[in-house]
């Protein structure tokens, strides 16, 4: 079948089932639609506020003004559509409930702070690509670094499906911006030698976690790529036998990604870029990786379509200038 | 050929959005905008692109370029500012990989080329000109996020030299000028493109801008600067729309396609009443990638709402 504006599955008119308040500038934001193409941990949504269509104004003019003049509406709302990883995904009796998890920044994430259950807005998806999940390796460590957390929820959610045994490494700032529901019975292991099922998202899962504060006021001091280190130090795991995920700030992944490559570890980084369309359309979230085929040795590739889940190893971490 | 019309009601009567731009039948008015539609494919996932007036590529130069680094885009007011730097995948990637696809849509398809001087230009045209689908070459001479690109569309002697270059080389295909709203009057280099023999004049493309990130006293893209598309550009780019019709356009009978935030029908409407023959839709097409066929229908409700049979009754009626 053709695709046609009416066919194409990815438009979607979405309702707000719950936004909730998870900590300090966190919120889980849980959408109905009414169905959702089969989808996997690491792709994403493009969310934006719903123009009024033209049928949403009178027909007739109102005294000399122009019919539905709505040139000051937008004033206040973002304009661009903006990606969000999907935290969750389950079937609903009335459709499919998504969780998105965001921090408020900007613009947008202020527009989403202000959604109240029933609100509708825009949300295409799913879009891009999605972690691998490899056979041959029974381990998987997940890091996640800030707001990297939401795609780590529903990976830890696949992984365990898939039988693996699974760690989560969750670092934050300060024990306030750790967007966790943390279990008073589980304290987290100050040391990061041992995981412990602290964090409910994941103790759901059967993932014991290690978590890390910059500030020290929870689990390991200090930034998640150390408690990371501390961890494999104490444990001695085949490294042969893990995969490695991560989602966070690009200096994290950078120095997560070259401690991986010191240790032959498989890496898997979910990177992010502004992104106008979302859908290969506009060039601009391009990310730089390496190429043999190319006759400069690296290209660049877009975030939104081949990634935004990408292998470490590939990634250029380094700004290149212009070519 | 028949005119798609979109008939709501057995009773309605039919509509006409058919436009003709220099020669080109366009089915409807309502076209993409160079660089925000990729090269057909990643759009046509999205929406029947054969629902277009016709579809703009992105910039095609001889050989590929990366583009600049990122970030490449920021959201401004009612907008944003964008510095692709014309990444492409140059000529002949386009020719093996893009132009087979462009040729199955049944659509006019329009070019847009860029280059560093006219050989660059010439070269790519000459090339293209003869797949049949494509109806025009639109001279992208004002692109202001690589040197070298506006210094063609800011200067009315080397505009005119470059578009008189190209004009001798092209034989079946249109040539449309995409002009550059960075200049004092855009009247005059439209006027030294029509005369050095532009088909049709594609108004506007970005204005330059920028963004600053207090914090850090770095601009946000990595490109330094940008140029500002979207909403908040559109009041500008009627306007200019309006000062080529009324001071060039008319009278030599070169068609305008508008552009500059073209977003809905309204929109629409306002830049085929300023003069625009047709108008192509950018930023908003990352908001709702099927923004074109939107237009179209509330165009044809437009019309039939308003008593008239054609959207050429629109064009250039401002009062
Ligand atoms: C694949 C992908 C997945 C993502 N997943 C998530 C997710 O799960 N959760 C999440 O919260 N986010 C996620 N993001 C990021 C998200 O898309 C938004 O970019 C983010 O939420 C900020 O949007 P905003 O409109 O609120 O901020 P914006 O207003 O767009 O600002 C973005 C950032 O730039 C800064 N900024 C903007 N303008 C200026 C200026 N003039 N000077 C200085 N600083 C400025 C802001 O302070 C902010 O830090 C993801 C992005 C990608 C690409
Ligand atoms: C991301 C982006 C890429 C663009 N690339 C090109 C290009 O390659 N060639 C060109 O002539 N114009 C390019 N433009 C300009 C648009 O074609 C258009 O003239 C401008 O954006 C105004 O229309 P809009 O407000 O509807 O986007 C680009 C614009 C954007 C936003
Ligand atoms: S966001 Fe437009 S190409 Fe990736």
């Amino acid at each position: 079948m053709q695709v046609t504006a009416d066919t194409c599955a990815i438009f979607h008119t979405a309702t707000v089932v719950a936004n909730q308040a998870l900590c300090r500038e966190h919120y889980r934001l849980t959408l109905r639609v009414e169905s959702f193409a089969p989808s996997l941990p690491g792709q994403f949504v493009h969310l934006c506020p719903i123009t009024p269509p033209p049928g949403a104004y009178p027909s007739e003019p109102v005294g000399d003004g122009p019919v539905g003049n709505d040139r000051l509406s937008n004033a206040s709302r973002p304009l661009l559509r903006r990606a969000f990883s999907i935290a969750g995904l389950r079937n609903a009796p009335s459709g499919v409930h998504l969780d998105v998890m965001y921090r408020v920044v900007g613009s947008a994430t202020r527009w989403m702070e202000s959604l109240a259950e029933g609100d509708s807005l825009s949300c295409m998806g799913p879009l891009g690509n999605s972690f691998p999940i490899q056979e041959r390796r029974p381990l998987a460590w997940l890091v996640a670094g800030g707001v990297g957390l939401p795609p780590m929820l529903w990976l830890a959610d696949a992984l365990h499906r898939s039988g693996k045994n699974v760690v989560a490494f969750c670092g934050a700032r300060s024990a306030e911006l750790l967007a966790l529901t943390l279990d008073p019975n589980q304290p987290p292991d100050h040391s990061a030698r041992r995981a412990t099922p602290s964090a409910l998202e994941f103790a759901r899962h059967q993932v014991p976690v290690v978590i890390s504060t910059d500030d020290g006021s929870l689990g390991f001091s200090g930034h998640v790529g150390l408690a990371l280190a501390a961890y494999v130090e104490a444990n001695r795991t085949a490294t042969d036998d893990v995969v490695l995920y991560t989602c966070g700030p690009e200096r994290m992944m950078d120095s997560v990604a070259a401690f991986c490559r010191a240790r032959k570890i498989e890496c898997h980084v979910c990177m992010e870029r502004a992104m106008a369309c979302g859908t290969g359309m506009c060039q601009s979230c391009v990310v730089p990786v390496r190429d043999e085929a190319d006759s400069a040795g690296w290209r660049y590739r877009l975030c939104c379509t081949d990634g935004p889940i990408f292998e470490a190893q590939r990634v250029i971490w380094k700004p290149i200038g212009a070519i | 050929m028949l005119i798609p019309v979109i008939q709501r009601t057995g009773t309605k009567p039919s509509i006409d959005l058919s436009v003709d731009l220099a020669g080109i039948r366009l089915a409807n008015p309502v076209m993409t905008a160079s660089g925000t539609s990729g090269y057909g494919p990643e759009h046509g996932k999205l929406m029947d692109l054969s629902r277009l007036g016709a579809f703009v590529t992105k910039a095609i130069s001889p050989e590929p370029r990366k583009g600049n680094p990122p970030e490449r885009v920021v959201e401004t007011a009612a907008g944003m500012l964008n510095a692709i730097g014309l990444a492409n995948i140059g000529l002949e990637q386009f020719i093996q990989e893009k132009a087979p696809y462009l040729e199955k849509l049944g659509i006019p398809i329009i070019v847009n080329v860029v280059g560093r001087d006219a050989d660059d230009f010439i070269k790519v045209c000459a090339r293209l000109e003869s797949i049949e689908c494509i109806a025009a070459f639109e001279l992208n001479v004002s692109c202001p996020n690589v040197s070298g690109g506006l210094d063609f569309g800011a200067d009315p002697k080397r505009l005119h030299g470059l578009v008189s270059a190209v004009r001798k080389r092209v034989q079946r295909a249109k040539l449309i000028v995409k002009l550059s709203p960075n200049v004092t009057d855009i009247a005059v280099t439209a006027a030294a493109a029509v005369e050095a023999g532009a088909d049709a004049l594609s108004v506007i493309n970005t204005l330059c801008g920028m963004v600053i990130n207090v914090e850090t006293w770095k601009p946000m893209l990595a490109n330094r600067t940008g140029g500002v598309s979207g909403p908040a550009i559109r009041p500008v780019a009627l306007y200019m729309v309006h000062r080529v019709y009324t001071k060039v356009a008319r009278d030599a009978h070169v068609p305008i396609i508008g552009m500059g935030g073209i977003s809905n029908w309204r929109d629409a409407v306002e830049f085929l009443l300023a003069g625009a023959t047709a108008v192509a839709v950018g930023t908003a097409l990352f908001v709702d990638p099927r923004t074109p066929i939107q237009i179209c229908e509330g165009l044809t409700e437009y019309l039939t709402r308003r008593g008239l049979s054609s959207v050429r009754d629109l064009i250039g009626q401002l009062r």
